[in-house]
């Protein structure tokens, strides 16, 4: 395990970049009007830039160091976890004790939006962790894949899916469902189990993938 | 060990590796020669489970190798390898906490006898000093199979001594295989146990270098001289001027003889005859 520890030891410190630009965005970014969104809501932003290095960065560095396929996979699945909680903790924080600050004005955190916050906030701060650990596996993935036709063909998939399911009826309620079971979902049990159902599913998709990653 | 079984790799139609079968079993220096594009970096690459082969078996201590292998006991570094952008000192801490077992003492040692400034990053690095600092990294894990391409790249001359003798020592502490592509030959000769020659794809030679040395001769006269001379030997070469004759053999040296000049080969003509190229065209 000390091997897997330094791996994510450097990955969470090669993700420097990632960490400067949400702070930027989190600490600059502005609204005006009666109703604003929450500067908290742009910490998400970190889960969304994270894969990028870890997958197309840090590989490569990694292993050239000695580091195992086997620690990276640990590595980066542990690290997801870490940075999921670090930010779900920032956002619910500013949520809590930011948001409220100018009572004139409405705050729109996201956390609200997919109604978690109506199961007290420590379950919400729970939901979005996992959500998020979600949305990281799901782009570490789709990001492992590109170099492969495979990846492609899931690029065109799922932009194929948007495109046809968004403007036909039956369809959108099928794709807004499946929206509501992973993101818009106030029961908050269901919610995890289902984060955690197909993050452990796409981890095990980015593992094939991984095995089949050459240098 | 290291055992590959009709081993062939190929990209697209082309064929880099033909039907490679080759068993290192014991721990030594091997050094793999091979001209550019012979197939050596994609050799050293399916052996370390960075790349798959089209068809065959490699195996790695009875370990199935491929790129599905999670950890193959390998470590394989190329010449130009990328490394984070930190400090020296820092990089090589880093591949202590991520490789088991790792050398420090070694990797430390080394670091001070190249005299590699520790606070000094990466990107910042001289081409030679990078692959140094890659060679260590590579040596000092406790891989039981390493796997260097072309590490003197970018040395010189002295730095390229100092590399010898750190490869001995290494091997000196930590008896195992290690394989050394290389195009500076008569270099690396005093170092290395065995020579295996590569060429388009197919091994044409591995054996000891004793074996080079006992073997491998010119034999030079008169063309009829010659001629009978090296019949039924392995002949490996032939070059004529005018009506003086050279062939260059493989096999038990005729009887000296007033007529003929018999000379040892170096292992850079020796290389050269089995790979049967000069200038491009094959003989």
């Amino acid at each position: 395990m000390k091997a897997t520890f330094a791996v994510v030891k450097r990955l969470l410190a090669s993700n420097k970049l990632s960490y400067i630009l949400t702070a930027i965005v989190v600490l600059c970014a502005t609204s005006s009007g009666d109703v604003v969104l929450s500067n908290g809501n742009y910490t998400w932003l970190l889960a969304v830039l994270t894969p990028f290095f870890f997958v197309c960065y840090d590989f490569t560095k990694l292993m050239h160091l000695g580091a195992s396929k086997k620690d990276y996979f640990i590595g980066c699945l542990i690290s997801y976890g870490i940075l999921s909680f670090g930010i779900s903790l920032v956002n619910t924080a500013i949520h809590l004790l930011i948001d409220p600050i100018d009572p004139t004005r409405t705050v729109i955190n996201l956390m609200d939006v997919c109604r978690w916050t109506e199961n007290g906030i420590i379950a919400a701060g729970f939901q979005q962790m996992f959500f998020l650990l979600l949305v990281m596996v799901f782009l570490h993935v789709l990001l492992s894949m590109q170099p492969h036709w495979y990846g492609w063909l899931t690029d065109a998939v799922i932009a194929a899916v948007i495109c046809i399911f968004t403007p036909i009826a039956p369809l959108r309620g099928i794709l807004s469902g499946f929206f509501r079971l992973i993101m818009l979902n106030s029961n908050a049990i269901a919610h995890i189990g289902i984060c955690l159902l197909l993050s452990a599913v796409l981890a095990l998709g980015g593992l094939a993938v991984l095995k089949r990653k050459t240098l | 060990m290291i055992e590959l079984k009709q081993v062939t790799k190929q990209y697209g139609q082309a064929a880099v590796l033909k039907n490679i079968t080759l068993s290192i079993d014991a721990p030594g220096i091997y050094c793999l020669l091979g001209r550019n594009g012979a197939g050596k970096t994609t050799l050293l690459k399916s052996i370390a489970g960075y790349q798959n082969i089209t068809s065959g078996t490699i195996q790695v201590d009875g370990k199935p190798i491929a790129t599905s292998t999670l950890d193959p006991g390998v470590s394989y570094i190329e010449n130009f390898a990328k490394h984070f952008n930190l400090p020296v000192r820092k990089l090589l801490r880093i591949a202590s906490q991520v490789n088991p077992d790792y050398d420090v003492a070694f990797a430390s040692d080394m670091m001070e006898r190249f005299e590699l400034d520790g606070k000094k990053k990466f990107n910042h690095l001289s081409l030679g000093m990078k692959t140094m600092v890659s060679t260590i990294i590579c040596l000092a894990s406790s891989k039981e199979v390493i796997l260097l391409d072309e590490p003197v790249l970018g040395f010189d001359a002295i730095m390229r001594v100092e590399f010898y003798d750190m490869l001995a020592e290494s091997f000196q502490k930590h008896p195992r295989i290690i394989i050394v592509s290389t195009h500076i030959i008569e270099e690396i000769a005093k170092t290395i146990q065995k020579l295996i020659v590569l060429d388009k794809g197919s091994i044409r030679f591995f054996d000891t270098l004793q074996s080079v040395e006992a073997k491998a001769f010119g034999v030079s006269g008169l063309q009829k001289d010659v001629e009978a001379a090296t019949r039924g030997l392995h002949i490996i070469g032939r070059e004529a001027v005018g009506g003086l004759v050279t062939c260059y053999i493989f096999d038990t040296p005729p009887a000296p003889a007033a007529s003929l000049e018999i000379c040892p080969l170096s292992l850079q003509d020796f290389f050269i005859q089995m790979v049967g190229h000069k200038g491009g065209a094959a003989r």
